[in-house]
């Protein structure tokens, strides 16, 4: 990467000499997908992208340009398009940039691999997912009508430099997988997911993650439930204590509390698409005057917690990873920023929270892992055990949430009964609805450490042109009290 | 060494051997961003990209890349053909993908009315004029705009072992304007088009403002509501009902929404939909990702669903004498299957938006909903909330504004309950472009409906 790197500070000592701010970036992807569903091999897919985009500052404006000519020639016509691209905008204030508190970012990064999943054999990884898949189908039951064994590999090579001085390289490997079966019968249709819903379990790890999975061993119980769902008595609406399972409580918190802490969005520069925030800025600047849930909340940033998607050493500005409290005993502290938000509300240094989808896409402000820490509950059943009657609610289905981030409603494959601090019957279509500092302040109980574990989401989307990020989100189950159940 | 994309796929091609198609794929965007009335980004954006897909066996291997070197291209197909060969390896029988079409198969792409030299053209200048206007128009009535400007020309092409050679070269444009005032009232216009000249940026901003709430607005409790539906919203749910009840996957594993359903009445009499690639005042395309030329295809005809959407891969699961419509999502068709993306709802008889709020007693008018996902799949069950313009209609007329609220509905329940569509259409589209700029809408009329189930609502 050692070449590139030279052409983007290349690039950028000629914006430097035009009296431009100018960051340069080069990005190289590779992505694959396997997939085997219903007993055929339904994916073997290979992306590899290459590419610059470059970002410039001319007086207050702004202008990106991306191009997949990696060479001094067209590194110079992209600076010279962004150029243009900002000049032909109206004219605005130079608005205030956070300094980089800890200096230019230098060296090379790269996050955790153990087993190259690239260097294994396309033969050896479709037959793990055959076999996952096979197990589905495993009893003939002909109401399950479709199975289906996923993996997804991702390799992103960077270099970034800029005219503040950054000159710096990174690796990351991300790796996952994940079986589902969708049982129908009649007018009813029912999904059942392992480990997790939409891509599965995805970490920067290497394929050591997949085979300790045990999909094949899982994928049992998964086409059961889903047949179990297809008479499963509808789930009861009203207003019940509730624990959410960890997966279901990481999007909660993606949703009701990333989203709305995201700078960009509560100083209005989302509001034509993602939308803003119940959060006001005023809020930030007084930190500690915002209660937005109860006492047992507290929630973390960490873009260096180990394995975690939303993790790298410097963001997409080159400032290097931070762990900060967002929340703590249910009090507001802080907001996920990147170098222009965090200065408009006077912040001494971004929270290092840039980022970009791609070399043709420009940074904004994107979640780190933030995560709900660890409570005092102890293990689930300890928290089952001091849940009289309730229900539990597990895997992801649906999620909507106001453009405000404030009343929600989201559905789960499965919810069980709990009574008498055990669980009971399955019950199908369960959702639950609320709004987001009531539903906080309504958690009474987090388990402990024992049962914390980041859970990933790959499909977060945000910005124009759209950009989709991969974050994890640290939780351990935990309970609410008095929620709205099964509104849908 | 030539860049037109049917070269640059014959030329890819060539370093196939065996059932191969090439699909070449080019974007050059641009994407202006505001915000309180002040540009906050600016993206031009110019990528190639070569897909290479073999299929050996009935199993199919993809690779992409936009390394268009002679290297990149014999890398890409090399790949893709041990990816094709490792698939039927670990099957260890043939696979169900029924190949290549033929010339005959695809069929002759029609000509269409979706290009535009001017736009292709590809000045930021227009942009920066949008936007001055957008910001004049709204600072007259003390609001503040939001939004963005983008224009983009996509070129295709695809050459296939088969005999296939096929290109289309497409232009889009938006517009939208949120204009908010300062205590987060707001309200929404847009315009979508093949052209950049037919956005009227201040005729965009003056819909925006005019739906900005001039009072607090009033809370809705939960219920069934009559409800006028904006174009926009109508949008919306279309295109989520597109692949929740058109996928032809979907209906051959008897778990789509019109599972034992085709045939029968699904919507109201009068509620006819039509999937049209080349439908001008829409987004026309010449062709799917198979190459199969693209055609009309009526869905609902006065509210009797009539036919899902196919592609060659999910025909060939449907069996009988199912065949593709032309509507493969991914070259090779997609594993997940195959959807409408060119939908026109039929207009009715209503003159316009007014004539349909005059016939409602008491409901809720709405400009346009956020958020949607899919809470049931096979009854086609939504759930989202409204955005940016809301209102309560009393006795045939608009009285206050509402505070946003959420709704969960079956998208066909819906059409079943239209009661009435204004004549007039429009394009409308989100513009939300992940990944490779795929511009797609859908083409609308307003519409009428009783029972819209009204959930919840936001505070604050």
């Amino acid at each position: 990467m050692s070449d590139v790197l030279a052409l983007l500070v290349e690039v950028c000592e000629a914006a430097a000499a035009h009296g431009v701010h100018a960051e340069a970036r080069w990005v190289h992807t590779r992505d694959e997908a396997l997939a085997v569903r219903n007993g055929e091999v339904s994916e073997v897919r290979t992306d590899v992208a290459e590419g610059l985009g470059i970002r410039v500052r001319v007086g207050g404006g702004w202008g990106f340009a991306a191009t997949r000519e990696v060479s001094s020639a067209g590194a110079h016509a992209a600076l010279t398009r962004a150029i243009a691209v900002a000049r032909a905008q109206p004219v605005a204030a130079a608005g205030p940039f956070a300094p980089l508190a800890h200096g230019p970012a230098r060296g090379h990064w790269a996050g955790p691999c153990e087993v190259d999943p690239f260097a294994l054999s396309l033969e050896a990884r479709l037959a793990h997912l055959h076999a996952a898949e096979a197990a589905l189908r495993a009893d003939g039951d002909a109401r399950i009508v479709v199975t289906s064994a996923h993996t997804r590999s991702r390799r992103t090579r960077t270099a970034l430099a800029s005219t503040d001085g950054a000159a710096c390289t990174q690796e990351r490997t991300e790796t996952g997988a994940g079986v589902q079966a969708v049982a129908a019968d009649g007018e009813e249709t029912q999904v059942r997911s392992y480990p997790m819903s939409h891509d599965g379990d995805v970490l920067l790890a290497g394929w050591e993650l997949v085979t300790g999975l045990d999909l094949a061993g899982h994928a049992p119980r998964v086409a059961a439930e889903a047949v179990e769902l297809l008479t499963a008595p509808v789930c009861p609406e009203g207003v019940r204590d509730v624990v959410l399972h960890g997966e279901q409580l990481a999007l909660q918190v993606h949703e009701s509390i990333g989203h709305a802490l995201e700078l960009d969005r509560i100083l209005l520069g989302e509001a034509s698409y993602a939308g803003t925030s119940w959060v006001q800025a005023d809020a930030l600047r007084a930190a500690g005057s915002l209660r937005y849930g109860s006492e047992h909340l507290h929630v973390t940033a960490d873009a260096t917690l180990p394995a975690a998607l939303g993790s790298f050493g410097w963001d997409d500005e080159g400032v290097a990873a931070r762990r900060f409290p967002l929340i703590e005993e249910g009090v507001l502290l802080a907001a996920l920023s990147a170098r222009q938000s965090a200065a408009e509300i006077g912040l001494e240094e971004s929270g290092g929270c840039a980022r970009a989808d791609g070399f043709a896409r420009q940074p904004i402000v994107r979640m780190t892992n933030v995560s709900l820490e660890p409570g005092s509950a102890g293990s689930f059943a300890d928290l089952l055990a001091d849940t009289e009657s309730g229900l539990y609610l597990e895997t992801n289905r649906s999620w909507s949430i106001d453009d405000r981030r404030l009343q929600f409603q989201f559905a789960t494959e499965v919810a069980r009964e709990i009574r008498g601090g055990e669980l009971g019957r399955l019950y199908r279509n369960p959702s639950y609805a609320g709004v987001t500092p009531a539903f906080w302040g309504s958690m009474d109980a987090v388990c402990s450490a024992s049962e914390w574990r980041p859970w990933s989401f790959t499909n977060c989307g945000k910005g124009e042109p759209g950009q989709v990020m991969a974050v994890s989100h640290g939780t351990a189950p935990a309970r609410f009290r008095g929620v709205q159940v099964g509104v849908a | 060494m030539s860049t037109d994309p049917l070269d640059l796929a014959d030329r890819a091609l060539a370093f196939t051997d065996g059932d191969a198609q090439v699909t070449v794929t080019r974007e050059r965007s641009l994407l202006s961003r505001f915000a309180r009335s002040t540009p906050t980004q600016a993206t031009a954006v110019d990528d190639t990209s070569v897909s290479v897909l073999v299929v050996r066996d009935g199993h199919v291997g993809t690779v992409e890349t936009n390394d268009l070197s002679d290297d990149g291209l014999r890398a890409a197909a090399a790949r893709a053909r041990d990816a094709a060969r490792a698939a039927a390896d670990a099957a260890g029988g043939p696979g169900e993908h029924p190949g290549l079409p033929t010339v005959a198969q695809a069929g002759t792409p029609s000509a269409h009315a979706g290009f535009d030299a001017a736009t292709a053209d590809l000045d930021p200048a227009p942009g920066g004029a949008a936007l001055a206007a957008a910001f004049a128009a709204t600072a007259e009535h003390g609001l503040e705009a939001f939004g963005i400007w983008t224009t983009g020309r996509v070129e295709t092409a695809i050459a296939s072992s088969a005999g296939l050679r096929v290109a289309d070269d497409v232009t889009d444009a938006y517009l939208k304007v949120i204009a908010r005032d300062a205590h987060g009232r707001s309200g929404w216009g847009a315009a979508a088009g093949v052209a950049a000249e037919t956005l009227d940026a201040d005729a965009v901003t003056r819909q925006a403002v005019a739906r900005v709430a001039t009072s607090d607005p009033v809370a809705l409790a939960p219920g069934a509501y009559e409800v006028v539906l904006e174009p926009d919203a109508v949008g919306s749910l279309l295109d989520m009902l597109g692949g929740l009840a058109f996928d032809g996957l979907a209906h051959a594993e008897g778990r789509g929404a019109l599972t034992d359903r085709l045939g029968t009445p699904v919507a109201a009499t009068g509620v006819t939909l039509v999937d049209d690639p080349l439908a001008a005042g829409g987004l026309p395309r010449a062709f799917d990702a198979d190459g199969v030329a693209k055609a009309p295809l009526t869905l609902l005809h006065d509210g009797v669903a009539q036919a899902v959407a196919h592609d060659r891969r999910s025909a060939a699961r449907a069996g009988g004498d199912a065949a593709s419509t032309g509507h493969a999502l991914a070259p090779g068709g997609s594993p997940w299957g195959a959807a409408p993306t060119n939908l026109v709802l039929h207009g009715g008889t209503a003159p316009d938006v007014g004539a349909l709020i005059a016939g409602v007693e008491r409901g809720l008018y709405v400009t346009r909903l956020w958020y949607l996902n899919v809470v049931h799949e096979r009854s086609t069950t939504l759930t989202g909330t409204t955005r940016d313009g809301t209102f309560l209609i009393e006795d045939g007329r608009l009285t206050k504004p509402v505070r946003d609220v959420r709704f969960t509905d079956a998208a066909l329940g819906i059409l079943e309950r239209t009661s009435a569509l204004t004549t007039a259409t429009s394009l409308v589209c989100e513009a939300d472009f992940y990944g490779r700029r795929a511009a797609h809408g859908c083409v609308v009329p307003a519409l009428r409906a009783s029972g819209f189930r009204v959930t919840g609502q936001t505070t604050g």
